[in-house]
């Protein structure tokens, strides 16, 4: 019954006729360094790319649907799966969003642990891009170590909820677990750490010829450019804006610790990867100051809000209406009040943005996720023109894209 | 310098060992899993974490090739959404034979928790599946049992080459 | 009897429903609160209609004309510093009022300011491209098409983006129902081993619940493993998984528990 010549090899994207030289190559989608399922389609006149067209939609897994058929805290795990490398972002970006819409303000110690988790996550995710985008280009050391302290912080997350990679470690209107005893001594055994380690990618990337040479001017985009295509983040900072949605529309408490923006005004790979490093040491220097609000801190973890949150395990173990709101509120789910929100954070690739529009009812009516790669991978229709062959791995690598985001 | 004497009368017997072809080959195969590097979604994180330095996979022989005609593992890391489905067979197809497949996670297995219009229910619908691992996503100590069980079936296998190939249907 | 289920919705409902429940509304605050947003609104209003205009969530929202959204989105752009679009996308409104609406949600870094735009088309009208002034459009417009079927007018590449070329529907409508349609449902089997292979393969299992002990197509059986197919329902075959033979093969050995030895020094 199976044909084996059912599926031939399709040829459209070839082109055989020699019409001044022009080849389409086809990149993907099953490509080791296209850091998930990205199909670009390039015209080539010899090795240069004259017309690049990404093709997206491989882990289209179809959440925003998923979103209109779930209550709000069925949704939550879903959230991990889009930016899986830093999953905790998400989930606080969409816990923000329904926080917003009912009005909740959250308990102070819950405050510290999403801070804490927020950065954390950003540490994870953006070792994780050094050690692809290092692996890429052909820094196999570089990919080692930096898995090496990536395990470290997957060892923390998974003290605290348990889980490496989909941490669902945030709920609407706190977290649902206190930090573990040692949790504070491991981190700051951790970042006392890392500054050294930071350095020994350093000391291995900074002067390398291969590393300057594939990074170096290439892939430069404009403010223009960076602005129009609407991008966020480390790509938007290394063309010369300065906006860092911490520092600007701060939440949580961000105006309470002190950090800086880097900033550099260059556009190419190496002034991203630059800003990667630098913005670990800050995401360090924040943790620092948070892990010492953490101590004094009032115990409790979830707002009081018994129309959309259940009460803590005690009253519901212990008083009969806080099991009945409880359990109205997990077969039913909440009811949010009518309106809309939009509400940006500052995932680690960028403006991770959570449109949700309720009707009053227990499930979305329409929930847009704004994935900031969905935009950083378009932007390569117009950046990839021009540059050679080589180069498009590298600037794949330092766009950081992560296509449960850009997909959904 | 240490001295190392073996009596072969006492310690083990002489340096040869009778077998047969089929635990040879199978020694070797099961020894020296190459698998194509297919990771689809977040289990393919994972994936690459039990290649990286802590969970070392090099220690099973396990080494990742980005073309399918060197591979003869294809862990199937994440969801496989319509749209790639017939590049998933198309890429089965280059393999070349023996081939195993490992299906790792839910998504993998049974679309799990993406019970959307969008993703393929399980991969078994395209390919046919020599392991299903659990979890979502399932830590690189269960996909390093999983390949330890794989090694297992092949030793376990005729090694000839009468051996049918694997159908779905 | 069987229930009425309404075909213009087909999403989830809430079984339980309350006559008496008034559901309560997100605050909205008048556009002259806020300085800022009043210039904008000003500056928009001198020029077009404003349908609506408030402030919720600390963002305005401005309710336009369809007509008037390159021109709005320009003014913005140009006189008012909104520099960027940072999400656009289209609600599906038909089961209710027969429209869609599409909102840009709109950013000025200078200003820190977020704005909304909105406006409402019919089902089979068009809506003009924003794509001259934010190149970003390029994509959002297309995920809008690919996901509402909102053809959009004067843009370079219309087709679809997140789904295959070849696509029956537009999945984020009400309309269609989460698991897909007749279509989506044997489209990878359709698509790679012809529509005469769909009796051999299968309908999808869309049960996550279902659990058979004797399918042998869908799980493997380590230790029990028997052909594609095999009925097994009255007991199945013991393979435990160890080497052809007891005593191990060539130079692979069994670890055995009681010859292995801890050290304790590394110096040893």
């Amino acid at each position: 019954m199976q044909q084996a010549n059912r599926l031939r090899p399709f040829f459209e994207n070839i082109t055989f006729d020699r019409v001044d030289n022009e080849m389409v190559l086809n990149f993907g989608p099953q490509h080791p360094s296209s850091h998930g399922q990205l199909r670009l389609m390039l015209h080539m006149q010899q090795e240069q790319i004259t017309k690049a067209h990404p093709d997206i939609g491989y882990l289209h897994r179809g959440m925003e649907k998923m979103a209109e058929n779930m209550i709000y805290n069925e949704f939550m795990p879903t959230t991990d799966r889009m930016d899986y490398i830093a999953s905790s972002s998400n989930n606080y970006g969409f816990a923000l969003a329904v926080e917003k819409l009912i009005g909740l303000e959250v308990p102070r110690r819950a405050k510290v642990i999403r801070m804490l988790l927020l950065e954390i996550n950003r540490l994870m995710s953006h070792l994780f891009w050094l050690a692809t985008t290092a692996l890429d280009i052909g820094a196999m050391t570089v990919f080692l170590y930096a898995f090496r302290e990536r395990e470290y912080l997957m060892d923390l997350v998974e003290d605290y909820c348990g889980a490496r990679l989909t941490h669902a470690a945030i709920r609407i209107g706190g977290v649902p677990l206190d930090l573990p005893d040692n949790f504070i001594t491991d981190l700051r055994k951790f970042l006392d750490k890392l500054p050294a380690n930071i350095k020994d990618y350093e000391d291995l990337l900074d002067k390398n010829r291969v590393w300057l040479m594939r990074m170096e001017n290439v892939g430069v985009i404009s403010k223009e450019m960076a602005l129009s295509w609407g991008c966020s983040g480390v790509m938007l900072r290394a063309s010369g804006v300065q906006w860092d949605i911490r520092k600007e529309e701060p939440y949580e408490l961000y105006d309470e610790v002190e950090f800086n923006v880097p900033v550099s005004d260059k556009g190419d790979n190496y002034a991203r990867y630059k800003l990667y490093m630098a913005e670990m040491r800050e995401s360090a220097k924040i943790l620092y100051q948070v892990a010492d609000m953490y101590e004094g801190t009032p115990t409790e973890l979830m707002a009081h809000a018994p129309q959309y949150i259940s009460a803590p395990k005690l009253d519901i173990m212990t008083q009969n209406y806080a099991l009945m709101q409880h359990f109205v509120l997990v077969t039913q789910g909440m009811r949010p009040p009518v309106g809309e929100v939009y509400v940006p954070t500052e995932s680690p690739k960028g403006e991770l943005g959570f449109y949700i529009n309720s009707q009053g009812g227990p499930y979305p009516y329409r929930l847009k996720l704004r994935g900031p790669s969905f935009w950083h991978t378009g932007i390569l229709t117009d950046l990839l023109p021009g540059h050679y062959i080589p180069d498009v791995v590298s600037i794949i690598g330092t766009t950081n894209i992560v296509f449960g985001e850009v997909d959904r | 310098m240490a001295q190392h004497q073996v009596n072969y009368l006492k310690d083990g017997g002489l340096p040869v060992a009778l077998t047969t072809i089929d635990k040879v080959v199978n020694w070797g195969r099961s020894n020296s899993i190459w698998a194509l590097t297919y990771g689809l979604a977040c289990c393919g994180i994972e994936m690459m974490a039990s290649g990286a330095s802590r969970y070392d996979f090099d220690r099973f022989g396990t080494i990742f090739r980005a073309s399918p005609r060197q591979a003869e593992l294809m862990i199937v890391a994440g969801t496989l959404t319509k749209k790639h489905a017939e590049f998933i067979r198309r890429l089965y197809d280059q393999m070349t034979e023996p081939k195993w497949v490992i299906s790792m996670g839910s998504c993998a297995n049974t679309g799990g928790m993406f019970n959307t219009y969008a993703t393929v229910q399980g991969v078994d619908r395209v390919i046919p599946v020599d392991l299903y691992l659990p979890g979502c996503a399932p830590r690189p100590e269960t996909l390093q049992y999983a390949v330890m069980m794989l090694q297992q079936k092949i030793r376990k296998e005729p090694a000839s080459r009468a051996q049918k190939p694997k159908r779905l249907m | 009897m069987r229930a009425y289920t309404p075909k213009d919705n087909v999403q989830k409902k809430s079984y339980y429903t309350d006559r008496f429940w008034v559901a309560p509304q997100v605050a909205k605050s008048a556009v002259s609160d806020d300085a800022v947003f009043a210039a904008d609104l000003d500056a928009i209003k001198a020029k077009f209609d404003v349908l609506d205009a408030y402030i919720q969530v600390d963002q305005m929202v401005v309710v336009i004309h369809a007509n008037d959204n390159y021109a709005v989105l320009e003014l913005l752009k140009n006189e008012r510093e909104y520099t960027q679009l940072s999400e656009m996308s289209a609600i599906d409104w038909l089961a209710t009022e027969g429209k869609f609406e599409i909102f840009y949600q709109m950013l000025s870094m200078a200003k820190r300011k977020r704005v909304r735009i909105k406006c409402k088309i019919d089902e089979k009208e068009a809506i003009q491209s924003v794509e001259k002034l934010f190149r970003c459009a390029d994509w959002s417009e297309r995920e809008m098409y690919d996901m509402f079927g909102v053809v959009v007018n004067n843009h370079p590449f219309m087709k679809r983006i997140l789904m295959p070329d070849d696509w029956e529907g537009f999945p984020l409508r009400k309309t269609y129902p989460l698991q897909g349609d007749e279509f989506a449902a044997w489209y990878e089997v359709d698509k790679i081993f012809g529509k005469e292979a769909r009796e051999i393969i299968g309908p999808e299992n869309r049960d996550p619940a279902r659990i058979d002990r004797y399918d042998t197509k869908r799980f493997a059986r380590l230790g029990h493993e028997v052909p594609f197919g095999t009925d097994i329902s009255q007991g199945e075959p013991d393979t435990p998984l160890v080497y052809q033979e007891q005593k191990g093969v060539f130079m692979v050995d069994k670890f055995d528990t009681q010859k292995s030895v801890v050290i304790s020094d590394r110096h040893r």
